[in-house]
């Protein structure tokens, strides 16, 4: 573990996911720059871990893909939301609130 | 969900461009970082070392994607299949046997299921069937006993009954009626009805209308209702038939109606294509003379309890009414769909369990197989899994290869039943073909049976082809690896063993069955007819009559015509008629009284079976005559009446004395029918069929007591086969315009008659060479592969001076060991189950000694033969081989 960075605790990794492609489509390069660059460096994002999630996200049928075009004219694969995966991103999201504000209570009080 | 489905879809079917597309996105992926890393100052190889370690394990990441996309199970899946195929291929004995075995099992149980599906849980066709019932006179004694009705007691029942919206009767024997008129004259087999049968059946014509109440009388009973078949055939389908007059029996009827074509219409014989209203004749309106069936649609919210207790509280009345004809005698009832199965079931539920029986042995074949053939690849799995394949890889892998066996086994189980059944229809006898109100025009297979018997032996598949997986993950792979072909015969052994005497006790199950049956077949053969049935043709012919049961016929030149056209055809011995042909042609019976006895009584009247003949029936027929004369042409109307008995009729009525010259009337002790004298005494036939007992029967002219249907009986001096046509064409020139019909040798009635007999033995004979074959299978491969098992112990044997004689005992006793347990268990299942055969056996009992005996010694040859095979390998191996043998 690099130090200053943090893992990402199970489970969220797909909760950032979907949030980042409500902004719009996405390739999996800049999936994991805007992870770092949002959570200024300290969430650092295994891309082993981030293409299985992408196929398993697109499997459930949240996201779906497609080749496009990146900024220097090279294909690459962008990633979407679905409308399934906005459903499901609002749930994941509510979780986490009362999983962190529970959590943030327990801190508080000890 | 669809989203999903298509994107496994897509993994499966576009595999090559899923995974370039993912070696693009990881590419892409891997430049950019790359660029980044260049961009902050490393080489350009240092920068995409960088980009790879960052990304730990390209070909695990994929992986991983594959397996984020959930193909990953049906790809190995895929694998199984292949490899499996393969598998199967390289061992082609054991594929074939396998699949053969399943193929054999379901197909047969399949076709057999079939069978009685669409014969005996086929609903009966009429609308609300459950509410028909068939009203029956009973006796009082016995209350499970069905005897037809006359006229009289069924139009007091119709009268008197609260139960029943409508009644109906039909004639219980039916008839041939002659078409003619329109080209050729047809025989068809029609019955009269009472004008309420169409509507007590819920049946609506296709076309016209049925009966009218005022058409049972006699002078408007001229009209007839036809069959869809009989319009359709000879009518062309003419809709404008209705309302036009047919020639039936030479006389004019108006068509009024034609039948749905679903409406099919059977009862102790054939299906009937043609009806006529009942007008009830005076032979009809003698209250004991008993011909008619009774079937009443119960009225809405009665119980057949109820009807029937009301019909047995008229039945009672009428015996106090009458009790002349109606002594000891009631009235019951039971629902038309219960009604006549009773045979039909035993042989069919006989054969069903057969099947069951050898579905089992296939099972347990198969069984053996599996096991065996997991047994040996024990090495194989320590292999695979030396190499890393799990446990669970390793039981997948068998499973999908039982599945495999399974899967062609149960298309090959189709096959054979589409055969089968293709077959059975073909040589199903008419007593299984038809039941009262059913017959059986096509076997259906039945889907789910077919389902059922194939998850049967896929369950038996899936359970020992994991046999071997489980007994080898129990073992250490490595003792496996050391062990290998060299173990011992190992766990597996027992479980062979037990199944190899299962395997032969349900064989000796099945063999003592076909055993009883063929022995009761060669007793049946073997029981004298009491005519000569060699060189006689007979066919039927409708004549005119009405008088239906006395009298003189309407035109006695029929018997003089016989005998001058057709008796002089060069090569006919001689030629005659009778009404009821021996063995199956029906039977008539007549009660009379004795001349100078007293009247005994209604009840106690003598009796006997009763036929018409033509002069020199006897002699035709090969009939000894014990005494006295054949009748004559000078036995006409105005001679006295004559009648010729049977023994029985002669040792019952007159013991000890001689009948030649006694006198007998037909009737009670008051009749005034005309006296009859015995002129001679003949030998007793087989009359009911060769499984009966002759019984009483006595004979009369046919010049002095008609009778509408006579079967024409020919003795030739060689094959009959020259003389069908000179006899037919003799026939139409003495009764132009009558249809001849049924035309037989009497070897072949003889045959046809032990039909019903016949086809279950095949079917059981064919079952037990199955079940025979499999056992065969089944011990030779348990041999064969115990032999493999101990070629090195049988090496070393031999190596130490062991004689060839010692080697094959050795193999031999274990699997005769197992042998002789399975004749033990399959001697005691036989003892506990053919008793219920008992109803298919003539003269043998279920435990018949010499049938138990063979079938145990030949399953036991069998059994030795199979193992011997295998065994005598055994003793060629040459010791030093054995000892080298891996």
């Amino acid at each position: 573990m690099t130090r200053g960075k943090t893992d990402l605790l199970a489970g969220t990794l797909d909760l950032i996911v979907l949030r980042l492609l409500r902004a719009g489509p996405a390739n999996g390069w800049d999936i994991t720059q805007r992870i770092q660059v949002i959570s200024k460096e300290v969430l650092s994002v295994n891309y082993g871990s981030l293409y299985p999630a992408l196929h398993r996200l697109e499997a459930r049928g949240w996201i779906v893909s497609e080749w496009g075009e990146s900024e220097n004219n090279r294909r690459a694969k962008f990633y979407r939301l679905t409308a399934a995966g906005r459903k499901q991103l609002a749930a994941e999201r509510k979780a986490w609130e009362r999983f962190s504000g529970a959590l943030e209570a327990i801190l508080r009080t000890t | 969900m669809w989203h999903r489905i298509r994107v496994r879809l897509s993994a499966l079917f576009r595999k090559r461009e899923v995974e370039q597309d993912l070696d693009e996105e990881l590419r892409y992926h891997l430049e950019k970082e790359t660029e980044r890393n260049v961009a902050g100052g490393m080489s350009r190889e240092q920068a995409r070392r960088a980009a790879l370690r960052g990304f730990g394990g390209v070909e695990q990441i994929k992986e991983e994607c594959r397996e984020a996309r959930g193909t990953r199970f049906i790809e190995e899946l895929g694998q199984d299949v292949r490899y499996g195929l393969r598998t199967s291929l390289r061992q082609p004995g054991f594929t074939l046997i396998a699949v053969v075995t399943l193929s054999l099992g379901i197909g047969a149980n399949t076709t057999i299921f079939s069978v009685i599906n669409s014969l005996l849980l086929k609903p009966i066709p009429f609308p609300d069937a459950d509410r028909l019932v068939l009203v029956w006179e009973t006796q009082v004694n016995d209350p499970q006993s069905r005897n037809i009705v006359s006229a009289p007691n069924f139009l007091d029942w119709q009268r008197q009954n609260d139960v029943f919206t409508s009644m109906a009767v039909f004639d219980s024997a039916g008839k041939g009626y002659n078409l003619s008129g329109d080209g050729e004259p047809q025989r068809v087999s029609g019955v009269r009805v009472s004008a309420s049968f169409f509507d007590v059946l819920g049946v609506e014509p296709r076309l016209g209308r049925s009966f009218l109440p005022e058409e049972e009388t006699f002078g408007k009973h001229r009209v007839v209702v036809l069959g869809d078949g009989l319009w359709r055939s000879r009518y062309n389908a003419d809709p404008a038939l209705v309302g036009k007059t047919i020639k039936v029996d030479g006389e004019d009827f108006t068509v009024i109606g034609v039948t749905p074509p679903e409406f099919e219409f059977q009862f102790w014989s054939g299906p009937r294509q043609l009806w006529v209203p009942i007008f009830y004749t005076k032979g009809d309106q003698d209250r004991g003379s008993h011909s008619f069936i009774a079937v009443a649609r119960l009225k809405p919210n009665v119980t057949t309890e109820q009807a029937r207790a009301r019909m047995n509280t008229i039945g009672l009345g009428l015996a106090q009414e009458y009790p002349k004809d109606n002594v000891g005698r009631s009235a019951t009832v039971e629902l038309i769909g219960e009604f006549g199965l009773e045979t039909q079931r035993s042989t069919l539920f006989t054969l069903l369990s057969v099947a069951g029986f050898v579905l089992l042995i296939a099972c347990v074949n198969v069984a053996n197989l599996l096991t065996a053939s997991g047994a040996m690849r024990q090495r194989e799995f320590a292999i695979r899994s030396a190499l890393g394949a799990s446990r669970a890889r390793a039981i997948r892998q068998l499973l999908t290869e039982s599945s495999l066996l399974a899967v062609a086994g149960g298309l090959g189980g189709i096959l054979v039943a589409i055969w089968t059944s293709s077959l059975l229809l073909k040589v199903l006898p008419d007593n299984l073909r038809a039941v009262p109100f059913r017959s059986l025009n096509e076997i259906t297979i039945d889907f789910k049976v077919l389902a059922f018997t194939w998850v049967i032996t896929c369950l038996t598949g899936v359970l020992f082809g994991l046999a071997p997986a489980l007994l080898f993950s129990r073992r250490n792979a490595n003792e496996s690896l050391q062990e290998g072909s060299r173990g011992t015969t190992g766990g597996g052994a027992k479980l062979r063993q037990a199944l190899v005497v299962i395997e032969v006790a349900l064989a000796l199950i099945v063999l003592t069955g076909a055993g009883l049956m063929v022995q009761s077949m060669m007793r049946l053969l073997n029981v004298a007819p009491g005519l000569d049935p060699k060189n006689v043709l007979t066919m039927n012919i409708s004549l005119p009559q009405e008088n239906l049961y006395y009298g003189p016929p309407a035109h006695p030149q029929f018997a003089r015509n016989l005998q001058e056209q057709v008796g002089s055809i060069p090569g006919v011995v001689s030629a005659s008629a009778v009404s009821h042909l021996p063995i199956g042609g029906g039977q008539a019976g007549r009660g009379f009284v004795i001349e100078g006895r007293p009247d005994p009584g209604s009840d106690n009247q003598p009796g006997g079976g009763y036929s018409v003949v033509c002069p020199n029936y006897f002699r035709t027929m090969g009939i000894k005559l014990v005494s006295g004369r054949e009748f004559t042409e000078q036995d006409t109307a105005n001679a006295p009446g004559v009648i010729i008995i049977n023994e029985a009729m002669s040792r019952q009525y007159w013991p000890g004395e001689d009948p030649i010259g006694k006198r007998i009337k037909i009737g009670y002790f008051d009749s005034n029918a005309p006296w009859l004298t015995v002129v001679g005494v003949a030998q007793d036939v087989k009359q009911g069929g060769l499984d009966r007992q002759s019984r009483r029967e006595f004979f009369r002219p046919y010049t002095q007591a008609a009778w509408p249907v006579m079967t024409i009986v020919v003795r030739t001096t060689t094959s009959t086969a020259a003389f069908i046509n000179p006899v037919k064409q003799a026939l139409a020139r003495i009764e132009p315009g009558s249809a001849v019909s049924g035309i037989r040798t009497m070897e072949e009635v003889l045959r046809s008659s032990l039909g019903a007999r016949r086809f279950p033995m095949l079917l059981l004979l064919a079952f037990s060479f199955v079940a025979l074959t499999l056992a065969a299978v089944g011990i030779s491969g348990v041999v064969s592969f115990s032999v493999s098992q101990r070629t090195r112990e049988i090496g070393i044997r031999m190596a130490l001076g062991a004689h060839k004689r010692d080697v094959l005992r050795l193999v031999l006793n274990r699997s005769l060991g197992a042998a002789l347990t399975g004749v033990g268990l399959g001697l005691a299942g036989s003892f506990a189950l053919t008793r219920f055969l008992t109803s298919l056996l003539f003269e043998v009992k279920p435990m018949d000694p010499i049938v138990v005996g063979t079938a145990a010694l030949l399953l036991t040859g069998v059994a030795l033969i199979a193992s011997y095979l295998p065994a005598r390998r055994a003793t060629k191996v040459d010791p030093m081989v054995a000892l080298r043998y891996e």
